[in-house]
């Protein structure tokens, strides 16, 4: 099975289950949590069945293209449940037979593994996926996103798209994966790793990236009229009191972007370990002030899916 | 009638320590419950695996005890008029119980006359009885950490699938989350995972054997052990012991079974230690040795089926070359650099906020280094004992701290003094961890445990109840060890004294606050001293030593337990008392010493004279450290001090006589409490 029909087959079998089948976000992301789709949708009442393919960008991962498991840039197939069906981790193994893999001649295991982004104020608990000792899956059922506590609470189900097919095509080298007939992943993306990682660890210009997580991140505040400073008891204050009038979406964006240029300036070195918790918490308090100001929007929106679900049943 | 009880929780895969947490509590959650409702019982059992909690009572009751007791009301005055006519509280009370008035009795207590009456109750049947009892034990077992799910309502430690609850063979009704309980339980997720109606509670164990299921953790273990075993035996090698991952593999799969997997020869190369971590760390495989003692390139996975040996064996060999790959890729770039070279770089590595940077630290160590040990080379080692920080292989494998470190300076060639004192540093690491085996690596310890504690004391980061986070207590138990072990000779209070003066040196922490913070570690370090010997020592004993004890040797304090002990014995109880009076009299003695020509009474020259004996070579003894011998003179002392109480009394009127005599006995006291103060032993009576 090849890297394109890998992700061609797992996301036919999620779309024949009732997921909508989206694209990858169009801004640098660290995983497929990141992308709205899961993350604001995750907010709120509203069901939401989704899944799509993320590139998904680690700047410190990078080794330059030299190690044959470790990229700064990867692939994960991300499914988001909500509600998490009762019977999810039947389906999750039910999905190993789409990738050709009889889960009854393996040994498939459950292993505890908690989920936390810090700069997103999320987290959540469920466990790595071992098939014969490989993990091949991030299973997560989400407790809290944006500060927020989740109700319904959804499922996440993360597949690492190049591990797989490296079990699947008993390869021992990433680049030695065949993406599609005729072609290795090494054509793809061993230069593009070789050029990152010098970005990543050399070239990035430093001065640049501060300049714009400072821009982005006052950009943020100023889309979602979210004050700088905290009020009483480290509520969120408000300048844009119309949840309507905030433009949640393009605020996200800017999230996204500051938490990328984190990882670029932390990759290169340039954020010293006391810093690094105050990036974090600056991070946090844009992802909380998005994810009140989307939960604010749907609600004045009436959360309409929750209208269109219960006229449907 | 009586019969077994069931109640088994189906759940999502539980972590391995949730298991054994939820099973050491559901009894003692059981137990209680039943108690209070009056349902006798036989034995409370929790059996479970990763997929299933479950609890089984022996011999439980079909009915509850009826209920039958005396119950005290309101106070007889409260209640009755002086001629007997009932009053509100007593026709309120008799309503209360469902009897008459004329039924209430009066009951003489301690606090007086009171009102009482018989409360009768039949008891109810256990069906009705037991899903509100059980409904109320489940949302008690206690996870580290609870989940929500589904609409997000209730929480538990992982999602729950099914409740199996049987009394006998009928099902108890209870509800969690949404789930009724039914007599459907579950087999093995893949070698039986149909739905299966038990009959009986009793035959639960043996139902859900035939399901693939091995439900007793007890079992579990020895039957996982047994295939161990013989897999390493039949790979021609012995499992290395480890309690964790048995514990851990034990409490992760239903039904265990064991494949034996190999990796590449060319892998041994590797420090074993780091072949170890890989496959326990990251695996939790189990590593074999042959006969000879090394490392074989085998190793045991414990898995969750019998299905496929080949193909599992073959995806784990798989995963274990990628991995071990990856730990020689993080050894051989660590062997370019040189770990002398990792060494600036603890400048950027946090130690604790206030107090700067690992790199500090090494340097701090350095300098006391170099005024404890009489080696040069303790200097060195000093300079590189935190330098495997920083390595590729610990940031993956923080276990492998020391280790690495030592394993890199001998592949450079380095001294190998230096090399073992940089790995025994961090020993002992728990309570029941080894010493350092040189003295270099015990000079090493004990300095960087001191580090520890003069900074964190310094900046008042001090251990409250439970809270240690900087493992202090541990710091403070580990120098003790090392300095009982005798190999070097620590001053402890010197030791503390030297770290702190390298923060000072370094500008962290302050002269001014030099004195106060050295008493707190002493207070500190004299609390840990307690605690060590508490086990083998009585309490008194030990707090009389400790209260002479200056606070630098640690085999001092046990030559003083010896002989402290002994006169804490019976035959000492006069002389305890003597000395106790003496030791309280003579805080009122003036300056000075005492005069043998002031003596008038015939007891008095008798002590003078034993004393005067016996005096200078008491003190000579003491101060070196021969309590022993000293004790042996006191010895003389016990009946003059005796007969001084019996015969003299102290406080005349003669102010020079007087004066004399309190100068006598506070000579006595202060000599003899440079040992040991004696007057802090109990009777002989006192529990240890």
């Amino acid at each position: 099975m090849t890297f394109q029909e890998l992700i061609l087959s797992l996301t036919r079998f999620w779309a024949e289950r009732g997921c909508l089948v989206v694209q990858p976000y169009n801004s640098e992301v660290g995983a497929g949590t990141f992308n709205p789709n899961t993350f604001l949708r995750a907010i709120g009442p509203e069901p939401w069945n989704v899944a799509y393919v993320e590139p998904s960008r680690r700047p410190t991962d990078g080794r330059y293209g030299d190690n044959p498991n470790r990229l700064q840039q990867f692939h994960q197939l991300q499914v988001i449940l909500k509600p998490a069906p009762i019977d999810i981790q039947q389906l999750y193994v039910d999905s190993l037979l789409a990738l050709g893999t009889d889960p009854d001649q393996h040994d498939i295991r459950f292993i505890e593994d908690d989920w936390e982004s810090p700069t997103l104020g999320a987290w959540g608990l469920g466990w790595q996926v071992w098939l014969d000792g490989l993990e091949i899956s991030q299973f997560t059922y989400f407790q809290q996103v944006g500060g927020i506590d989740c109700k319904p609470i959804s499922g996440e189900l993360t597949y690492g798209l190049e591990r797989i097919a490296m079990y699947l095509q008993d390869v021992d080298d990433v680049y030695e994966l065949e993406y599609a007939q005729g072609i290795k992943y090494g054509e793809m993306f061993k230069r593009a790793e070789w050029e990152w990682s010098t970005f990543n660890f050399e070239r990035a210009n430093v001065e640049m990236h501060f300049g714009l997580f400072d821009q982005f991140e006052s950009e943020c505040q100023k889309l979602i009229g979210l004050s700088a400073t905290k009020g009483k008891g480290g509520k969120l204050v408000w300048d844009i009191e119309d949840p309507l009038q905030r433009l949640v979406l393009p605020g996200y964006d800017a999230v996204v972007k500051c938490s990328h240029l984190f990882n670029v300036l932390d990759a290169r070195g340039a954020i010293s370990v006391t810093e690094r918790q105050r990036f974090i918490g600056r991070v946090r308090h844009l992802a909380r002030g998005v994810s009140e100001a989307y939960l604010a929007q749907r609600e004045a929106l009436g959360f309409p899916l929750l209208a269109a679900t219960e006229g449907a049943s | 009638m009586s019969r077994p009880l069931l109640m088994e929780i189906g759940v999502e895969e539980l972590p391995a320590s949730y298991v054994a947490a939820a099973l050491a509590a559901l009894p003692d959650l059981v137990r209680p419950a039943l108690e209070a409702a009056r349902l006798s019982h036989g034995e409370v059992r929790a059996y479970g695996t990763p997929r299933r909690l479950t609890v089984y009572v022996d011999d439980l009751a079909d009915r509850q005890a009826d209920l039958e007791e005396t119950v005290l009301g309101p106070p007889k005055a409260a209640a009755f008029e002086a001629d007997g006519t009932p009053k509100k509280a007593a026709i309120g009370f008799a309503k209360k119980l469902g009897v008459d008035v004329s039924a209430l009795t009066v009951e003489a207590t301690d606090k007086g006359e009171y009102v009482a009456g018989r409360r009768e109750e039949a008891g109810r049947s256990a069906a009705e009885v037991l899903p509100e009892l059980l409904g109320a034990v489940i949302p008690k077992i206690p996870f580290r950490k609870s989940m929500r799910w589904g609409e997000g309502e209730v929480a538990f430690g992982r999602p729950v699938h099914w409740i199996c609850c049987l009394h006998g063979g009928e099902v108890v009704p209870v509800e969690f989350a949404g789930v009724r309980a039914g007599n459907l339980t579950r087999g093995h997720r893949f070698l039986a995972p149909a739905e299966v109606a038990l009959d009986d509670a009793a035959s639960y164990l043996d139902r859900l054997r035939a399901l693939r299921v091995l439900a007793d953790p007890a079992e579990r273990e020895r039957v996982m052990l047994e295939r161990l075993d013989a897999a390493a035996k039949a790979a021609g090698g012995v499992m290395i012991p480890d309690a964790f991952l048995v514990g851990e593999n034990g409490s992760m799969v239903e039904e265990p079974h064991v494949i034996c997997g190999h990796f590449d020869q060319a892998f041994l190369a590797l420090p074993d230690e780091v072949t170890i971590e890989v496959m326990r760390g990251h695996q939790r495989y189990f590593a074999l040795r042959g006969a000879d003692g090394r490392l074989l390139n085998r190793y045991l996975a414990v898995v969750n089926t019998d299905r496929s040996p080949d193909i599992i064996t073959q995806g784990n060999d798989r995963v274990l070359r990628a991995r071990l790959a990856d730990g020689r890729f993080f050894v051989e770039e660590d062997k370019k650099v040189g770990l002398a070279h990792r060494v600036p770089a603890l400048d950027d590595v946090v130690f604790q906020r206030k107090l700067g940077s690992v790199g500090d630290r090494a340097r701090r160590l350095e300098g006391m280094m170099g005024k404890l040990s009489d080696d040069p080379r303790g200097v060195e080692a000093a300079r590189l004992c935190k330098a495997d920080l920083v390595s590729l292989i610990v940031g993956e494998f923080p276990e492998l701290q020391g280790a690495m470190g030592r394993w890199y300076l001998t592949q450079a060639g380095a001294d190998a003094a230096v090399a073992q004192a940089v790995e025994e540093h961090y020993r002992p690491r728990g309570a029941t961890d080894g010493l350092p085996g040189s003295a270099l690596g015990a000079w090493l310890a004990v300095a960087d445990r001191a580090d520890l504690l003069a900074g964190c004391f310094g900046l008042g980061q001090v251990p409250s109840g439970s809270a240690d986070p900087y493992g202090l207590r541990r710091a403070a138990l580990g120098i003790i060890r090392v300095a009982t072990a005798g190999d070097i000779q620590v001053d402890v209070g010197g030791l503390i004294g030297l770290a702190y003066d390298g923060y000072v040196e370094q500008g962290t922490l302050t002269v001014e606050k030099r004195a106060e913070t050295l008493a707190a570690i002493d207070e500190f370090v004299r609390g840990r001293l307690a605690a060590f010997y508490r086990d083998n020592h009585r309490g008194d004993v030990v707090a009389a030593v400790l209260a002479a004890w200056p606070g630098d040797s640690v085999p001092d304090v046990e030559a003083r337990l010896a002989i402290v002990a002994e006169v804490a014995a019976q035959e000492w109880e006069a002389f305890r008392e003597a000395y106790k009076r003496a030791y309280n009299i003579a805080a009122e003695a003036p300056e000075g010493d005492f005069d043998p020509t002031l003596a008038t009474e015939d007891a008095e020259r008798a002590l003078i004279a034993a004393w005067s004996t016996i005096r200078s070579d008491v003190d000579a003894h003491a101060s070196a450290g021969r309590y022993e011998d000293a004790l042996r003179l006191v010895g003389d002392l016990r009946d003059p001090i005796h007969r001084f109480f019996e015969d003299v009394f102290v406080m005349v009127d003669d102010a020079e006589v007087r004066d004399n005599r309190l100068r006598l006995l506070a000579s006595i006291a202060r000599t003899l409490g440079r040992i040991a103060h004696f007057h802090l032993l109990g009777g002989t009576k006192l529990e240890s």
